[in-house]
């Protein structure tokens, strides 16, 4: 009878075990990262499809990370002026959102799920407490997420001087999108 | 059995510890493939207050360059009689330049003094990088001068190829933090147009230059350049002096301007390596600014929508 009891206990362990296996890990390192700034006089775009980010199932932590010089402006000058004298980016090379899905989601199950995340979204060196909306998307095995939320560049001290002040917005609208694959 | 169960419960436990700092490792992980960036903008503009710097423009930019040198502030041609030079024009300059891709410029510009033409191509050749593995600048600048005015004497231009000047330069620089840049130039001038008798055709030239950022816009600039006691003749009847300038660079965006104060008389290399007159040291600096305004030609119209940037 012991025996059995044992037995069964390990049973029950290996299948806590075979469970924590199974929650599964994502990355990507194609997320698409695109800023938007618009003005009466001017609108400015950039996109970077080289985030970074990870997600982990079972804690629902979420990561997103871009080498802002990654960056691209259909205007070489203006992404050189966006990373020398807004950004910073030799200074502060990486933006990141690290946070945890607020709502309950199933990765096994296929499912359409909008979600909200809290976190730190850190720009310029500067870190601020967010929960931005967003969309979860699964579909086998596959998870899609998007979001998109604005920024107050005062929010990260990125100062716009007077002179170019109607040229640039004092929010940016930040769009965020991509695919992550399971790790194995 | 005893062992198993222990084994199992260090396992999971072990797994647990893990998921813990997942995230980040994974991060970690998936950022470790990334390549050293370049620093960019070791120099806000192609020029320095006289010389060039390593930087060159962007692909399909244009750049329009208005340069003006008044005349002596001090001396026997300053004081008040010249509004401290400003009657005086002793150089104007309009250029352009123009990326043919990011790391080649051409430029064509035209100068008052001589009414010399100059024509110029710059390669930059290494790009410094973020980690170790390129520490340095190095762009290289070749430019023809040609002397459009009538000749003076008869026996001057006595070929027409005496009216060409050729000028080779390898510009080294570095930026080494984000307000801080300095380059050296070492360039050679070849020539058959010599004013003083006793000099040489070729000459050696040094040059210094450096940039220091007082605000992100604002920057104090400054070059000089070394030409005698290099390949000089040290008994010439006409007293040369090594050009020196410095100035004051305002950045808006697209816009440069600088505010300048040199020796120099003369805006193009070809022109104030071998024949600067004006000394510091006896009211031979003069004031000059530069107007240089950036224009982005030929977009491409299979550009990523989500990168368009449009001017109402």
């Amino acid at each position: 009878m012991n025996r059995i009891r044992k037995i069964t206990r390990v049973l029950i362990a290996l299948l806590l075990l075979h469970l924590s296996a199974g929650a599964q890990n994502f990355v990507s390192k194609n997320i698409r990262i695109g800023l938007f700034s618009s003005t009466p006089l001017e609108d400015i775009r950039a996109v970077s499809d080289k985030g970074n980010a990870v997600l982990v199932s079972k804690t629902r932590e979420i990561v997103v990370q871009l080498d802002v010089k990654t960056l691209e402006f259909d205007r070489k000058l203006m992404q050189e002026h966006f990373n020398e004298n807004y950004i910073e980016s030799d200074k502060y090379p990486n933006a990141k959102f690290k946070g945890v899905i607020d709502q309950p989601i199933d990765f096994t199950k296929d499912g359409n799920y909008g979600v909200t995340v809290t976190g730190t979204l850190s720009v310029h060196g500067i870190d601020k407490k967010r929960t931005i909306p967003g969309k979860v998307i699964i579909s086998n095995g596959v998870v899609q997420i998007s979001t998109e939320f604005n920024v107050a560049c005062v929010d990260h001290n990125i100062k716009i001087p007077k002179l170019v002040f109607a040229k640039i917005a004092e929010f940016i609208t930040i769009k965020a999108e991509g695919k992550f694959n399971p790790l194995k | 059995m005893n062992k198993i169960k222990y084994l199992l419960i260090s396992f999971s436990l072990f797994t647990l510890h893990a998921q813990a700092q997942e995230a980040d490792s994974l991060l970690k992980a998936l950022d470790s493939g990334r390549v050293a960036s370049t620093v960019d903008a070791a120099f806000k503009s192609t020029h320095v207050v006289l010389s060039h710097s390593s930087e060159t423009q962007k692909k399909h930019d244009l750049d329009l360059r208005i340069r003006h040198h008044f005349g002596d502030i001090g001396g026997r041609f300053g004081s008040a009689h010249t509004l401290y030079g400003l009657d005086v024009a002793t150089d104007l300059f309009i250029g352009l330049d123009y990326g043919v891709t990011d790391d080649f410029t051409v430029a064509v510009g035209r100068s008052k003094q001589d009414e010399l033409f100059n024509f110029s191509g710059k390669y930059k050749l290494l790009k410094q990088k973020t980690d170790a593995s390129m520490p340095i600048n190095m762009t290289l600048f070749a430019q023809l001068g040609w002397i459009a005015r009538e000749p003076l004497n008869n026996s001057e231009f006595a070929q027409y190829s005496d009216r060409f000047s050729y000028f080779f330069q390898s510009i080294i620089s570095r930026k080494f933090s984000s307000r801080l840049s300095l380059e050296v130039m070492p360039g050679y001038l070849l020539r058959s147009n010599v004013e003083d008798n006793g000099d040489a055709k070729n000459l050696f030239s040094l040059g210094f230059a450096g940039r220091m950022k007082i605000t992100k816009r604002l920057s104090f600039i400054a070059d000089y350049t070394l030409v005698n006691g290099l390949s000089r003749p040290k008994d010439l009847t006409e007293s040369y002096y090594n050009p020196f300038g410095v100035g004051l660079e305002i950045e808006t965006g697209g816009h440069i301007f600088s505010l300048n104060f040199m020796n120099s008389e003369y805006i193009v290399e070809n022109n104030f390596i071998p024949n600067t007159k004006k000394s510091w040291s006896k009211g031979g600096v003069r004031f000059g600014f530069t107007i240089s305004r950036n224009f982005t030609l030929f977009k491409s119209k299979k550009e990523d929508p989500d990168k368009k940037s449009k001017i109402y």
